[in-house]
């Protein structure tokens, strides 16, 4: 199955390199029956930075509005997000994930 | 107004700018037991992290931010002794100096009135997918935090 992953903040520079548009959503190809944590793999082989600020739970993942943890089973049509830090949701001030870019 | 109707529009992610006092009022009209209003309004500044800021963007995940932010006044109003509670962001391009969020919380004590509103808004920053661009000389940031 091919399952949609909506984006956003800076995700959607950082997950499409060659485009430079701000793509919004992102298709992973994934087997059946597969879990937010073979989505999280499927994603580090596509941008090893991303995934990996995935494995820390720095960005999180979302099915059907909720955020969802690794044994969380996907299908097909599921709505499913990946959300980095909000705005409010860091407990460093000033600390910032994305880099400045023009 | 019907009570969906009236709940849809104590809690909103909307584009334009609101007045204040319209919102305090639909606050206030929920109830003649209302003996106090707290609020919090969150404006758009133009200084953060060292760097100027001349404009900035919120972008918001449609659906989920509602839905946590319904959770949130709903949980206000179960956990605090308040009447009502509005909550509204706005989202898309704001200038500076412009208003970003308001908290409004009636309640018929200021002390529950204020406890609940500093709860509202600390918990949306904490739960509810909003992410805010800002515009610096050094190019756009994207912001994890805004204190």
């Amino acid at each position: 199955m091919i399952v949609t992953v909506k984006l956003f903040g800076m995700l959607k520079t950082q997950l499409h390199h060659d485009s430079k548009l701000n793509e919004s959503e992102l298709k992973v190809p994934l087997d059946h029956g597969c879990r937010v944590d073979d989505l999280i793999a499927a994603i580090q082989s596509m941008n090893a930075d991303v995934g990996d600020l995935l494995l820390k739970r720095k960005i999180l993942v979302s099915v059907n509005h909720e955020v969802a943890h690794g044994e969380t089973e996907l299908t097909g049509t599921d709505e499913i997000a990946l959300l980095p830090p909000f705005s409010g949701g860091s407990s460093t001030p000033g600390e910032m994930l994305a880099d400045v870019y023009r | 107004m019907s009570t969906v109707d009236t709940e849809a529009s104590l809690v909103r992610v909307q584009r334009e700018d609101f007045s204040i006092d319209e919102e305090i009022n639909r606050v206030r009209n929920r109830s003649t037991r209302i003996g106090g209003i707290a609020t919090f309004l969150g404006t758009a500044r133009d200084r953060s992290n060292d760097r100027d800021v001349s404009r900035i963007t919120f972008e918001y995940y449609e659906g989920m931010a509602q839905k946590k932010l319904r959770e949130i006044r709903e949980r206000a109003l179960q956990d605090f002794d308040v009447l009502e509670v509005l909550i509204l962001h706005r989202y898309g391009e704001i200038d500076i100096g412009e208003n970003i969020v308001l908290i409004v919380v009636g309640a018929m004590h200021r002390a529950d009135a204020f406890k609940a509103c500093k709860w509202c808004i600390d918990e949306l920053k904490q739960i509810t997918p909003i992410w805010k661009r800002e515009e610096t000389p050094d190019g756009q940031v994207w912001v994890e935090q805004h204190p």
